[in-house]
């Protein structure tokens, strides 16, 4: 029996063509749209993260907690070779590099402007961050000169600074005695990455040099930046480094950009809201088609109770119906978004000539829609689940028919 | 002769309107296995009414309606729906054929409600598509069928479970005398051979004239009970 109530709804759906085309274009639209959408969304914030991961906060990152407080260069971590050392051996990792720091002001002949300065060793800084492939071609080098005192600075605060290769910037700061201090360093490089506000923000010199300018002790820093091979093993790994580094703050990168964390989260969160309201939207459409179908067939849904089916088989017929038109409307819409996601996941969308907003927030400028395995299954789910809430009223309206009645009508 | 059906001081008054309708009012009746009955009068004389009643479509306000030895009057509605389905046929007047379905597909439609198998469907189907003329038009949708074949796969889908007896309402009503003739001599083919009880509600003169007994009614009452 379950077979021919299918079997009827099936065909039944294709009494009335033009109806049920109607109908199923609006879901396939409709949840086409909705996951097209959320595929560019989720493509972006995992754009964003990666390339947060790998310009700014890699995946776990060591400080002195006090640092993290109060930004204040005095607050180092002693030893830092040696915790290198700790780090390196463990099997996950791919990239460590050791950072002083020191919030300052860059300043040219024409301007000055607050930035982070970085003090790294570029050979270990390149296992973790990609800065130095961020500089085109005609913009510098990533410090490839052995000479002292050179900077790679954004492309944003260049303009901003009006600074160009070779021009001079000087740095100022509070040095580790509370003294000011600073010096004059020569533009080597310029980099852009897709986050035009890091860009303004930061600018990376030697760590040797910037030691010897805040009269740093030896063998100490202020940050230790890792990378792992793989995103999934950042918490398990965190948590082996603090263990063994107890007295420092060590941090995944979720801790560390709360925000970033939150925007990669919410995207899946985001897609069933997403979904849930079109569905409920398609879902009333789905309801008025239904009551419709149910009072043109009155007399038909009154004979076949008069001759002995019961309510549970009426219910089923018209719940295979109404979900047919859903899960065939769903089915479009998926295999269209399969499509669209595969094909822009490969090209992207260049969204460039818009795009100076998303790339202040960090966002590329070329978009690649991504959807999991997970968010087409809990979209089958959703489309099932409102063809069956759809089809409660129409069966509850088929069901209060008096057979009697019903085949007079 | 074995009863089938039987009736006791039948009422169903429809308080729904201003005024009161007593469309069935104190029949007491009895068929017999193999009878081939009319129920006859004047439009709003309560056939239809009682029709419904004896199929257990409608509810009496009183009395009782005994088949097999079951009062159906007081089943569940649940149990009513799996009676009807076991016990009775029927045939509507309007052939209330599923369209999507093939004429083979509708006929078999009850047997599926009760889960027979394949092979038995089949069997019966061809069988009954033989008995009453319509061979070969199996596998055709009623919109392709005229009336009168559209009618007589409903009455193969009556048959198909082998009911106590069919429950024939206006069953000629929409057909033209070569149909109606044609469909009067399958039933009463089937009457006569296999003791297939039919009751009819009609007032088509031609089905009157081919029925073994006449129920008159006015007023929902029994005003004459003829057997021929």
């Amino acid at each position: 029996m379950k077979f021919i109530n299918f079997n009827i709804a099936w065909r039944n759906i294709w009494r009335n063509k033009l109806r049920s085309y109607v109908v199923i274009s609006a879901v396939t639209v409709g949840l086409f749209g909705g996951l097209a959408s959320t595929g560019i969304m989720k493509g972006m914030v995992i754009d964003l993260v990666e390339s947060a991961i790998h310009s700014q906060v890699s995946h776990i990152q060591i400080h002195n907690e006090k640092f993290v407080a109060n930004n204040e260069v005095q607050y180092v971590m002693l030893n830092s070779s040696q915790l290198i050392d700790s780090i390196v051996s463990k099997p996950d990792v791919i990239g460590v590099s050791e950072r002083t720091m020191a919030f300052g002001m860059a300043s040219t002949a024409s301007k000055g402007l607050g930035v982070m300065v970085i003090g790294i060793e570029p050979d270990n800084e390149k296992t973790v961050t990609n800065i130095f492939e961020k500089i085109k071609d005609g913009n510098g080098e990533y410090f490839k000169s052995k000479k002292r005192n050179r900077i790679v600075i954004g492309e944003k605060l260049a303009k901003k600074l009006n600074a160009k290769l070779k021009s001079k910037i000087v740095l100022t700061f509070q040095d580790y005695e509370g003294n000011l201090s600073g010096a004059s360093f020569k533009v080597e490089g310029i980099f852009k990455t897709q986050n035009t506000t890091f860009d303004e923000m930061n600018v990376f010199v030697k760590k040797t040099d910037l030691d010897k300018l805040l009269l740093l002790p030896n063998n100490t820093s202020h940050e230790i930046a890792i990378l792992l091979d793989d995103e999934k093993k950042t918490k398990s790994t965190a948590a082996i480094i603090k263990h063994l580094i107890p007295n420092y703050l060590v941090e995944d990168w979720t801790e560390i950009d709360p925000y970033l964390n939150l925007s990669y989260s919410m995207t899946s969160f985001m897609l069933l809201i997403f979904m849930s309201i079109i569905m409920l939207a398609l879902g009333f459409a789905i309801v008025n088609t239904m009551l419709m179908v149910v009072l043109e067939r009155t007399k038909e849904l009154g004979m076949i109770m008069a001759i002995g089916m019961n309510r549970f088989r009426v219910f089923s017929m018209i719940m295979w119906e109404t979900s047919l038109l859903a899960i065939v409307g769903g089915a479009f819409g998926i295999l269209l978004t399969v499509i669209f996601t595969w094909h822009f996941g490969n090209v992207g969308i260049d969204i460039s000539s818009v795009g100076d907003g998303f790339e202040a927030m960090g966002y590329g400028s070329v978009l690649y829609p991504v959807l999991d395995f997970i968010d087409y299954v809990e979209v089958v789910i959703l489309v099932m689940f409102t063809g069956l809430i759809a089809s409660i009223f129409p069966t509850i309206r088929a069901l209060k028919m008096k057979p009697a009645e019903a085949t007079r009508s | 002769m074995k009863t089938v059906i039987e009736t006791i001081d039948l009422h169903k008054t429809y308080t729904e309107t201003e005024v009161e309708v007593k469309a069935v009012n104190g029949i007491s009746l009895s068929f017999q296995e193999g009878e081939f009955a009319a129920i006859v009068g004047p439009s709003g004389c309560g056939k239809t009414t009682l029709l419904n009643l004896l199929g257990g479509l409608d509810g009496p306000t009183s009395g009782s309606v005994i088949i097999d030895n079951t009062d159906i009057s007081t089943l569940s509605s649940r149990k009513l729906i799996d009676f009807r389905l076991n016990n009775i046929g029927f045939v509507f007047q309007a052939y209330n054929l599923i369209p999507v379905l093939t004429a083979k597909e509708n006929a078999e439609f009850i047997m599926n409600l009760q889960n027979k198998s394949k092979a038995e469907r089949e069997t019966r189907i061809a069988e009954l598509f033989k008995a009453i003329g319509i061979e070969g038009k199996e596998n055709i949708r009623p919109s392709r069928l005229s009336g009168g074949q559209q009618q007589r796969v409903a009455v193969a889908r009556a048959l198909a479970s082998k009911p106590k007896f069919i429950l024939a309402d206006e069953p000629t009503a929409n057909l033209d005398s070569k149909a109606t003739t044609e469909l009067l001599d399958i039933m009463r083919k089937l009457n006569d051979e296999e003791k297939i009880t039919f009751i009819f509600a009609t007032h088509d003169q031609r089905v009157i004239d081919r029925a073994k007994r006449v129920i008159y009614l006015d007023d929902g009452k029994v005003t004459k009970d003829k057997v021929k």
